[in-house]
């Protein structure tokens, strides 16, 4: 191949990391075809870029997109014709590698940048319901390396950013709550009002919805009770002064939207940073079913969802977006520290 | 590899491929001009990505549609070295008989469609 000349308009950092991409991509195609037009097809996508370098961010994205289509399609389809064509003459360890490649670069992509959900609690009810079936954007809130940084659209934690992070207690597990308390801030609840730095914040999103008061839950952080954890309980330990929690650094506060139905950060503890895995992007499948079934599919699960699918469904939670929401930080009462 | 198969009835193309022998009619070209002009026929509504173009131009050759031309550069474009491909008279059989068969489905539509088809 010859070297790209020294063209006036040079490549975008952007596209040129996207371009390094496509070419890993190609990896995905049967060897021989890769081989015949994995050039030309590197110098077409170079071509679309030098065309792309002028238009505007919503072409670039459709550039973006219509190439990930290209390349899903084709490559299974690549695959399977070069099965099909070559039938007895190729090898069984040939064919293995193949797919082995193909299926690698899929995994990533699924692993990688987005996972599947369920919400199996109602400790965000009012915001997410049980049976709530969504997509986790694993990307926006990842530590970024100094290469990812610049190529993926990352994005700081801040106060209100509904999380999904592994459970500290057990990280088989996933939870999703809303991010209260980021490092350094001290927050302290006074009868169901949570303060932090010494505002009073107005919660738009909460959802209060018990009968009866109980003072751990409502007036945190008081003393450690039965049902705190013993990383709870360390929490009460180091970094509760003057009736007020300090969120330490590489440490996440959160709590549920349902208020007083929620196991969150007041009974087990802090999330580490390193514990968060990604951000809510959308519903897919809303469906209506116990906590149990859930957590894992059981047979009678599946018989349910057979029958049931058409009325089971929460239909108008299809493509639902849960949004971020900064509370507002009401000024400090006279008390405050 | 370009050995055309015994004649008999042509089949059907699918859009791309039926696109990409009208880009080829008039002269030869290399896939990034393939590409731009099956835009253009189409007024933007298909523009191939690479697989797809590349995917097809396999199976075209193999059926002997077309055929490679040599490799040279574009002098409009850069100095780059481009695969250049061009029609064969297989591909321009299918080609027509593909636009006929659309053609009889136009006219069906028309004549059957209230009001024409616009």
């Amino acid at each position: 191949m010859t070297p790209h000349s020294a063209h006036a308009d040079a490549p975008s950092p952007m596209l040129a990391s996207f371009g390094r991409i496509y070419s890993a991509l190609l990896y995905a195609y049967p060897r021989d075809f890769r081989l015949q037009y994995g050039a030309a097809m590197q110098q077409l996508f170079r071509d679309r870029c030098r065309d792309l370098a002028r238009s505007g961010p919503l072409a670039k994205l459709a550039f973006a997109l219509q190439l990930a289509a290209d390349w899903l399609v084709t490559s299974v389809r690549e695959q399977a014709a070069a099965c099909w064509t070559a039938g007895h003459k190729q090898t069984t360890r040939g064919f293995v590698t193949e797919w082995a490649v193909t299926l690698g670069i899929y995994l990533f992509v699924t692993t990688t940048l987005v996972q599947a959900y369920v919400i199996p609690t109602g400790s965000m009810e009012g915001t997410l319901r049980v049976g709530d079936h969504m997509l986790v954007d694993r990307v926006t809130y990842a530590q970024p390396g100094p290469l990812g940084a610049r190529l993926l659209p990352y994005r700081e934690l801040a106060h209100g950013d509904i999380v999904a992070f592994l459970y500290p207690e057990d990280t088989r597990m996933t939870y999703v709550k809303r991010l209260i308390g980021l490092p350094g801030d001290r927050i302290r609840m006074e009868n169901r009002q949570v303060i932090r730095n010494g505002h009073p914040l107005l919660e738009p999103y909460t959802q209060h919805i018990a009968l009866f008061p109980d003072a751990y839950r409502d007036d945190f952080p008081l003393a450690p009770e039965a049902e705190t954890t013993p990383r709870g309980r360390e929490m009460f330990e180091h970094h509760v002064l003057h009736g007020e929690l300090t969120v330490p650094p590489g440490m996440l506060f959160v709590l549920g939207d349902n208020r007083e139905n929620s196991l969150d950060s007041r009974y087990w503890g802090f999330v580490p940073r390193s514990y968060v895995v990604g951000k809510p992007l959308f519903v897919y499948w809303s469906y209506d079913a116990p906590t149990g079934d859930l957590k894992e599919w059981t047979f009678g699960h599946v018989v349910d969802v057979a029958t049931h699918f058409f009325t089971k469904t929460r239909w108008d939670r299809t493509f639902l977006v849960p949004r971020s929401q900064a509370a507002r930080e009401l000024p400090a009462a006279g008390a405050a520290r | 590899m370009t050995k055309p198969p015994p004649p008999r009835e042509l089949p059907p193309l699918t859009p791309p491929v039926f696109h990409i022998l009208l880009a080829l009619a008039s002269e030869e070209r290399h896939g990034y001009g393939i590409m731009q002009d099956v835009a253009r026929q189409t007024a933007g509504t298909l523009q191939l990505g690479p697989g797809t173009l590349y995917g097809c131009l396999k199976r075209m050759l193999a059926a002997g549609f077309v055929e490679e031309s040599d490799e040279r550069p574009d002098p409009a474009l850069d100095d780059e070295r481009r695969r250049y491909y061009r029609m064969t008279a297989l591909g321009q059989r299918a080609v027509r008989a593909e636009a006929r068969r659309l053609h009889g489905a136009v006219v069906a539509a028309k004549t059957r469609l209230a009001g024409g088809i616009s």
